[in-house]
């Protein structure tokens, strides 16, 4: 990975210092010329400008996927924050979310939780001051190596604020996975657009007694978005691993495995932990093979 | 004329100062009688004593002789009182010029012919008499090399009455032994196994490290014959030695139980126990009228290997839980309670299915599903949960078996794997200087979180693994403990992914 200088070669207009909350911010200077932003060009109404606090990688665009849902998120949404999260940080995902309390704050805590990077693209300008948990958070988000971004300066949140964001978050993102919503959340507005700019779209079902999963629900219900049942297939590309190599044709024990490949036992059965819980290999009695249900 | 001889009574590994009072009286109808608590074989010293001492050429007093074990309301179960008995009546019936005997301690059976026998307990009489400062054991010739390696006391080895009755009487001496001091530095004897011997098994040998250097609980789960046996043997390899302060502890528990080896004066290398499957409860943990100490105890500082784990019965398996949790086994008696150490790793061996085939690569398994789950039930999930590692041991192909063959390149001899092991440990003895534990395996909740630190990768990876493999709370803490142990192995303070990724490796199937 080639790791850029620290604010990724963006020319600095102007240093903006915000003293009621300190945090360093900078505009991205012509962010249409920056090739990581591409996909924000498939907006009919891209933002005018953008600004952001933390460090600029382009490395962080490549991956996104946009975790969001309702503010009054239940036990159940929290569960399965708590589930999802981790895999998508274990398959170096960056998480993409609103930084609104609820759902949105608390994908990007499990993700910072898990090791992983998360960004925030905020209903407000980015110059408007952070108190208590919510500066505290943007301050781990940004330590993580994640990003706050706004199209804003010193914007005032309000009504319309909100649904106007979510379009960037949809946009930088390929996946975009609803958690909780109901009938007439916000993140619903945020699915209209996923469906309009062609990302994928994922609902989490959840009990149909539940107010807040009638949104969710209502999208898988008439074919708008994808069921999302934790482990997702993934698509297997033909491995050049010698290990994977060895095992699509045979099951083999750990130390089969590190005999024929003349590897310490103890790396080999890290190895294959790693790839059975990444759902690339699966166990049967002791012996190792590739999992063909994810290879269809 | 009343003399005081002084003894001991071990009453578990607690020792208790014992008079011996003998009174041979002028009058009265001639008789010998024994009081004080006295046990079947106490009893029956009357008859040893008598015979020892006519045959050795002495007279047995035709008058009123009475025994008196003080304190009198303490329990006695030991042969040893022919000696002091025999003293006593030597010097009570004038035999014997009266002498000051307040600096000797007198212990050991007699035999018919007036020899002295091999006796329990002697090393615990030796510790006892160096309290005291400043005395003399008497003790039988042939266990009297346990009491050497005790400072500071003479050490009187008997070999016959008469011998004794001449040293007394101011005749020919016995010299005393010399004492052997305990060097840290023990030699460790050859062991049954080396792992190099071991052909395949490379993921349960790396088991057997990881559970020397953290003291972790290892089940091996394999088809018969595949070598779990063999690798449960080469652990006391592996495991670091025995310091001088252990041995002591080790052999305190072999000289009550009368399991040293005449002659031998310490026990240097740590035992491995493997207790048939139709062990008795107490013969497990220890049990007895005067409880004895059972496999656990004999097993302290050592290995204890329980071969096809589901074959003993539940109720045995169960009485485990103590020593498995405190290190210690408390059996609680009519005579009263004893406390022996039982710190042990356990090796856990079972078949995956009662005919022992399941998953074999060339014969076919005849048991039916229910046979099977009944059969893996049999183990208690508390004594599971107190089990680290799990790792399957599969059969081996017999090429590799070949003596021919050629041999696998970097093959892990024991005394590499020791290295490895007592490094680790020391790692582990640096961590917990201020507190009562020593390896990673003794942690509590409380010092996982604060010695097992996780990178936030590694924990990404944790929270994974309990969420796909449904881990409970205990064997995800567990877990961390065998990260931890791995991660110690390569000298890394905290724990990262692949040490996590390894540890998952050894997750328990039941």
């Amino acid at each position: 990975m080639v790791y850029q200088s620290i604010y990724g070669g963006i020319p600095l207009v102007k240093t903006l210092v915000c003293y009621a909350c300190d945090m360093d911010y900078r505009r991205v200077e012509n962010w249409q010329d920056r090739p990581e932003l591409i996909k924000l060009k498939d907006l009919p109404d891209p933002p005018k400008e953008l600004y952001f606090s933390g460090k600029w990688d382009p490395e962080l665009f490549k991956n996104c996927v946009a975790v969001v849902g309702s503010r009054r998120m239940t036990e159940y949404g929290r569960r399965v924050i708590e589930k999802i999260i981790p895999r998508l940080v274990f398959e170096k995902k960056v998480v993409v979310s609103g930084f609104m309390y609820g759902v949105d704050q608390y994908a990007h805590q499990v993700c910072l939780e898990n090791g992983g990077k998360t960004i925030a693209v905020l209903g407000w300008g980015i110059s408007q001051p952070l108190t208590g948990t919510d500066r505290k958070l943007a301050e781990a988000i940004v330590a993580r190596g994640g990003l706050l971004l706004s199209e804003w300066n010193d914007q005032q949140p309000t009504l319309w604020t909100f649904p106007v964001r979510n379009r960037i978050i949809v946009a930088l993102s390929d996946e975009v996975i609803v958690i909780e919503a109901t009938a007439k959340s916000g993140s619903l507005i945020t699915a209209k657009i996923a469906q309009k700019l062609k990302r994928k779209l994922w609902a989490v079902p959840g009990p149909i007694t539940s107010p807040t999963s009638v949104g969710t629900n209502e999208l898988i219900a008439t074919g708008t978005a994808g069921m999302w049942l934790g482990d997702q297939p993934q698509a297997q590309k033909p491995s050049s691993d010698p290990l994977l190599r060895l095992l699509t044709s045979d099951a083999l024990t750990p130390n089969e495995i590190a005999r024929t490949l003349h590897q310490p036992v103890s790396e080999i059965g890290a190895q294959l932990s790693l790839l059975a819980l990444a759902g690339t290999l699966v166990e049967q009695a002791g012996k190792y093979t590739l999992n063909h249900a994810h290879q269809s | 004329m009343l003399t005081k001889v002084s003894a001991i009574a071990n009453v578990g590994l607690e020792t208790v100062g014992v008079d011996v009072e003998v009174d041979v009286a002028s009058v009265g109808f001639p008789g010998f009688t024994i009081v004080g608590l006295a046990s079947k074989a106490i009893e029956e010293a009357r008859e040893r004593v008598k015979t020892a001492l006519i045959n050795s050429g002495f007279d047995f007093p035709p008058k009123k002789i009475t025994v008196n074990l003080a304190p009198a309301d303490l329990p006695k179960d030991s042969a040893a009182y022919d000696m002091p008995i025999a003293v006593g009546i030597l010097l009570s019936s004038g035999q014997l010029p009266s002498i000051d005997l307040t600096k000797y301690f007198f212990y050991g059976e007699l035999s018919l012919d007036g020899s002295l026998r091999p006796t329990r307990g002697i090393l615990l009489l030796a510790l006892y008499a160096q309290k005291q400062s400043k005395m003399t054991i008497f003790v039988p010739a042939p266990s009297a090399a346990e009491a050497t390696v005790v400072s500071e006391i003479r050490v009187i080895p008997v070999k016959t009455v008469k011998e004794l009755f001449n040293h007394l009487s101011g005749g020919k001496m016995i010299p005393p032994l010399k004492h052997v001091p305990v060097d840290d530095d023990l030699d460790t004897p050859s062991v049954d196994f080396d792992l190099s011997e071991i052909a395949g098994q490379e993921q349960a040998k790396r088991a057997l490290i990881i559970a020397a250097a953290g003291g972790h609980n290892v089940l091996m789960w394999g088809p018969p014959g595949t070598g779990k046996t063999m690798l449960a043997r080469a652990l006391p390899g592996i495991l670091p030695p025995l310091s001088s302060r252990e041995a002591l502890e080790v052999t305190r528990i072999y000289s009550i139980s009368g399991l040293l080896s005449p002659g031998k004066a310490l026990v240097k290398r740590r035992s491995f126990r493997a207790p048939h499957h139709g062990v008795s409860a107490a013969g497990l943990i220890g049990g007895g009228t005067n409880p004895l100490p059972g496999e656990v105890s004999l097993a302290h500082l050592g290995v204890l290997f329980l071969d096809e784990m589901p074959e003993f019965p539940r109720s045995v398996l169960e009485s485990l839980r103590q020593p498995m949790e405190d290190g210690v086994v408390e059996i609680v008696r009519v005579s009263g309670h004893v406390k022996y150490p039982a710190s042990f790793t356990l090796i856990a061996a079972i078949n995956p299915c009662p005919c022992g085939y399941l998953g074999h690569p060339r014969r076919e398994c005849k048991c039916t599903e229910k046979q099977i789950v009944k059969y893996h039930h049999r183990i208690s999930g508390p004594i599971l949960d107190r089990i680290d590692l799990s790792v399957p041991v599969a059969a081996v192909e017999v090429e590799k078996l070949s003596l021919t063959a050629p041999k696998s390149r970097g093959t892990l001899t024991s005394k590499q794997a020791k290295e490895a092991v007592m490094k680790t440990r020391k790692i582990q003895e640096k961590r917990f200087a201020d507190l009562p534990i020593y390896t990673n395996s003794q942690m509590r909740n409380r010092e996982v979180k604060k010695y097992a630190r996780l990178t936030p990768e590694a924990e990404n990876f944790l929270k994974l693994a309990a969420d796909k493999y449904d881990l409970s709370a205990r064997s995800y803490f567990r877990m961390i403990k065998v990260a931890r142990t791995i991660a110690d192995l390569t000298g890394t303070r905290d724990i990262g992914p692949v040490h996590m990724a390894e540890a998952l490796q050894y997750k328990q199937r039941l």
